[in-house]
């Protein structure tokens, strides 16, 4: 159990240098290489949810191995009940994302690679104790979305419309090379913010990386209260935080199936773990005075990004708006600084990650099937697809947390948590936000799934196929499992909220 | 003559090229090329066990970890830079291979004296040891790529002599103030208007051989005309011993008045670093974006050596050594390129390269696309390639002495590189090829490439070891 976490971050990185010497040629030994690391992955994960001793708590399963010891920086891995569940998380979206990708068509090979490499940086933000390494593998988690956007995305419609019609034109704003550049520049500015951040935390916290040694300096309230929002804007960029979720939308729009779901479904939880990780824990006296702002725009992000999924037509942008709200929730428990709140936010990150995994993964068979995306253009898909309609059913039911899925449990925790904080008003729009989510999600199932058959245009429409039902089936039934026994998991990660929020207070 | 041994090692392999040069049968000139990588090589070797420390010349130049790091890497940068060109020379210029590989060892010699000088004089003959032979080797293509190898020859080399003209003036009046060409004599001269005038002389002049904005203005021009091998060897080496020169007069000799230079470094590496990222975006040209971006990684250079401390000038070094496998590694990447296309009789010339001419290089050759990439990465500073931990390590520098805004300024100007870089990685891997032909690269310049991926990849992943020698090497420089 020495090396669990290691091995978790290297599976998928030994898969990717593996399918360097796999031939083009040869396509399906190139799913089953990248399978095999993405599930290797996931059993590690699963071995570390069950190892995780819950009686003990803390940070468990420790690793040091010294990198630049006169920098004080060293690859610290260890987990406590919050990278449980994340890794969770991104075992079971990097497992069923790679099982969507079966039908890739064009450079799978490159197409896996960039993946697993992507998957090894998220990895390792989950289990990195040490502020530098944690820095680094969040690049890496960053940078390869660019190629994977550009090369594999979908198509380039540019939607040009209104007075601005040239602007969109000469910077083809909806292509996917326009969306992928978007993506990389604003998550990389975002990563400017943070370096500074960390160096300031560095250069006053005694010169080490260290984020247990890091969390137990009491910086001055001062330069706390400057360095936070930096830590904010940075991570918060990446979590999709308004009005710094631009990118989000054209992005996730525009990516292939897998990349859009493990970008919607981990990445972004990825940022607002930062947030909560380094930006609250470690500099408390900056949390406490930014809440009231990081809460109020959580607000904004809950009921705007429900508002704009409202008024979008095109399938994808109505579920990656819905994240951008959905990542609102995720804020909004954190900023409560309560432990509904922090409990909400962490089985929310989860939820929403396995939601909009699911989500992403039928919009894509959707897409591949109908070849459009265009809601209007389509209806009754449900006589010809009944397992994508069902499943997406029950993504849209969790979406708008209907009990008994993932989702109602973290949204409920959350609005609990927002009415015992310090702020009970964010409870409002808090429920808004849901009550919106819900006119849009079931407005858009209508709109495609049922009702009459499909026109005559869609006369190859088919059910999902092999392993596609593999990636449906395991992402729809831990929306369930997780909706009916949610202490699975919030047993875990209520152990890590306790602490974590005693080191705040 | 124990703190000379390489030294004196490459100035006898250079006699030998020299004199085989005469006595070599025109087909046979090739070998010319090769001894004198073997003999770079061998050097190389050898500095890892020959005990070079001690003084020469009554005190005029001082051997030891500092000199040993800059031999090196120059020796490593002559080295791989005239593999790499190795069949491109002896296609391009069958007759002179032997002057082309002289002119790159007297270069290499030059910059292997340079960081051990501790006299004036000594620091400027080496100075123009290293630099007169860049002149010659920049027109060398004068004859068949047309007016720019030309152009870039006069450039570099009016620029490069009147640079020359006004380090002399600079180092005339410190050295009439202090009335000594030694450099532990200026350290005590106090502080007066007629020395402020000489170093700021001096910085001109040095700036102008790093391309250091607003001196850089030969860069684009002679990076475009010259032939893309010589311009790999042109746009690292060089810069590492002009970083050497800044430090040995300025951080050994004048550390006194570091309160008067200091700030002038500062601003100029501010001032880089916006030129350099800024001018880079609109370049169609490939060759001219890379000498834009290397103007900026000029600034990022600046920016440990602003820093003053001796912690500082470690990152830069570490920073020099990185950027020599990276920048290397993209021209001689460039360079595949363009030798692979130029068979093609509609090809556009070497000068002439746009961003379009890597369409598809993802395609046409996987390996070399993924190795331009990995350069590309490492130059924007990304983890696990090396330029990653040489740009954070001179934040870390800069940011230690309260030099915070010019931090948030390197890294918020990195991203606006990395879109520059991107634009290029684009081509690579996001645009159908133009051309469907593979593409063939001799195996001398393929291993050359390979080793600066490795160098580029292996310090990224295990970068403690150099770190540790530009820290020891920087702790000797006094």
């Amino acid at each position: 159990m020495g090396h669990l976490l290691s091995l978790i971050v290297l599976a998928p990185m030994l898969a990717a240098v593996a399918l360097l010497v796999v031939r083009e040629e040869q396509r399906l030994l190139t799913r089953v290489v990248a399978l095999a690391g993405a599930v290797a992955s996931l059993i590690g994960s699963l071995v570390v949810a069950f190892v995780w001793d819950r009686a003990k708590g803390g940070l468990q399963l420790a690793e040091v191995y010294p990198l630049v010891p006169s920098l004080g920086i060293a690859l610290r891995l260890a987990v406590d009940g919050w990278g449980v569940s994340l890794l969770l998380l991104t075992g079971i979206i990097i497992t069923t994302g790679v099982l969507a990708s079966w039908t890739v068509k064009e450079r799978e090979k490159e197409f896996f690679i960039l993946l697993l490499v992507l998957v090894a940086g998220v990895y390792g933000v989950f289990v990195s104790q040490d502020l530098f390494v944690f820095f680094l593998f969040y690049e890496i988690a960053v940078l390869p979305m660019y190629l994977l956007i550009a090369i594999w995305g979908s198509s380039n419609a540019v939607a040009d419309a209104g007075p601005f019609k040239f602007v969109w034109k000469a910077f083809q704003i909806g292509g996917r090379e326009y969306a992928a550049m978007k993506l990389t520049l604003m998550l990389l500015i975002g990563s400017a913010f943070i370096l500074v951040a960390i160096l300031a935390m560095y250069q006053q916290g005694g010169s080490t990386f260290d984020m247990g040694v890091l969390g137990a300096v009491k910086y001055a309230p001062a330069m706390q209260k400057w360095v936070f929002p930096l830590v904010w804007i940075g991570f918060g960029t990446l979590a999709g935080v308004f009005p710094f979720h631009t990118w989000s939308p054209d992005g996730h729009a525009s990516a292939p199936t897998a990349v859009s779901m493990l970008h919607a479904g981990v990445l972004m939880k990825l940022g607002a773990f930062g947030v909560m990780r380094i930006g609250m824990m470690m500099l408390p006296d900056g949390a406490l005075a930014w809440a009231p702002i990081v809460g109020t725009v959580a607000v904004v992000n809950v009921v705007y990004g429900a508002m704009s999924a409202m008024s979008q037509k095109d399938l994808k942008y109505i579920i990656a708006y819905s994240s951008v709200s959905h990542m609102g929730v995720v804020m909004l428990g954190a900023a409560t600084l309560t432990v509904n709140g922090w409990n909400g936010a962490v089985y929310q990150m989860f939820a929403h990650g396995i939601m909009t995994g699911l989500f992403f993964a039928l919009v894509g068979l959707v897409y591949e099937k109908a070849h459009t995306r265009a809601v209007p253009s389509m209806g009754g898909f449900g006589t010809v697809m009944p397992g994508v309609a069902a499943f997406f059913t029950i993504a849209c039911l969790s979406s708008l947390g209907l009990p008994g899925t993932a989702g109602f449990v973290s949204e409920l925790l959350v609005i609990f948590g927002a009415w015992q904080s310090a702020h009970a008003w964010w409870a409002i729009p808090g429920v808004l936000g849901a009550f919106i989510t819900a006119l849009y999600v079931l407005k858009v199932t209508r709109d495609i799934f049922w009702g009459p058959g499909p026109s005559e245009h869609f006369h190859d429409l088919g059910d999902a196929k092999r392993t596609e039902w593999a990636a449906l089936w395991v992402l729809g039934a831990a929306i369930i499992v997780f909706g009916v026994w949610p202490r699975l998991l919030l047993d875990v990660i209520d152990i890590a909220t306790g602490e974590n929020l005693g080191a705040l207070r | 003559m124990r703190p000379l041994a390489l030294d004196l090692g490459l100035a006898a392999g250079a006699g030998l090229v020299l004199v085989a040069d005469l006595f070599t049968a025109p087909q046979q000139k090739r070998l010319l090329g090769q001894l004198s990588v073997a003999i770079l090589v061998l050097l190389f070797v050898a500095s890892f066990f020959l005990d070079t420390t001690g003084a020469a010349f009554s005190g005029a130049y001082v051997g030891g970890p500092w000199v040993l790091f800059f031999k090196r890497a120059a020796l490593a940068a002559g080295a791989l830079a005239l593999l790499g060109g190795l069949e491109h020379v002896a296609e391009r210029w069958p007759h002179r291979q032997g002057e082309y590989a002289l002119m790159v060892l007297s270069s290499v010699l030059g910059m292997t004296l340079l960081p051990g000088a501790r006299d004036l004089i000594f620091l400027i003959v080496a100075f123009e040891l290293m630099g007169v032979p860049l002149y010659v080797l920049a027109t060398f293509g004068k004859d068949d790529s047309g007016r720019h190898s030309a152009e870039a020859g006069l450039k570099l080399y009016v620029v490069g002599a009147a640079s020359t003209a006004i380090t002399l003036f600079g180092l005339s009046l410190v050295v009439g103030l202090a009335g000594t060409t030694r450099l532990a004599g200026i350290a005590t001269l106090p502080l007066s208007p007629l020395l402020g005038v000489g170093m700021m002389l001096l910085v001109a002049g040095m700036g102008f051989k790093l391309g250091v904005a607003p001196f850089h203005m030969w860069v684009p021009d002679t990076y475009q005309g010259a032939s893309t091998p010589f311009v790999s060897f042109l746009s690292v080496a060089p810069k590492a011993s002009g970083l050497a020169a800044l430090v040995v007069v300025f951080s050994v000799g004048l550390s006194a008045h570091r309160a008067t230079w200091l700030p002038v470094l500062v601003t100029l590496s501010a001032l880089t670093l916006l030129v350099g990222n800024l001018l880079a975006i609109p370049q169609p040209n490939v060759k001219r974006l890379l000498a834009f971006s290397g103007v900026a990684q000029m600034g990022y250079l600046l920016m440990g050596l602003a820093a003053g401390t001796t912690e500082g000038i470690g990152m830069t070094l570490f920073y020099a050594a990185t950027y020599i496998p990276t920048n290397l590694g993209v021209f001689l990447v460039v360079h595949a390129v363009t030798r692979a296309d130029s068979v093609d009789p509609k090809d556009e010339g070497d000068a002439e390269r746009t961003v379009s001419t890597f369409d598809g290089l993802a395609r046409r050759s996987p390996w070399l696309a993924m190795a331009f990439l990995l350069f590309l990465l490492s130059l924007a500073g990304i983890p696990f390639v090396a330029g990653f931990w040489a740009q954070l390590y001179v934040f870390m520098a800069a940011w230690k002495v309260g030099l915070g805004w010019l931090v948030v300024l390197g890294a918020v100007l990195a991203t606006v590189a990395l879109y520059y870089y991107l634009g290029l990685a684009r081509a690579a891997y996001v645009n159908p090829p133009k051309r469907s032909s593979g593409l063939a690269v001799d195996p001398a310049l393929a291993f050359a490439i390979v080793v600066c991926l490795l160098a580029v990849v292996l310090i990224g992943v295990w970068p403690r070891p150099l770190l540790d020698a530009a820290m020891r090497a920087a702790a000797a420089a006094f």
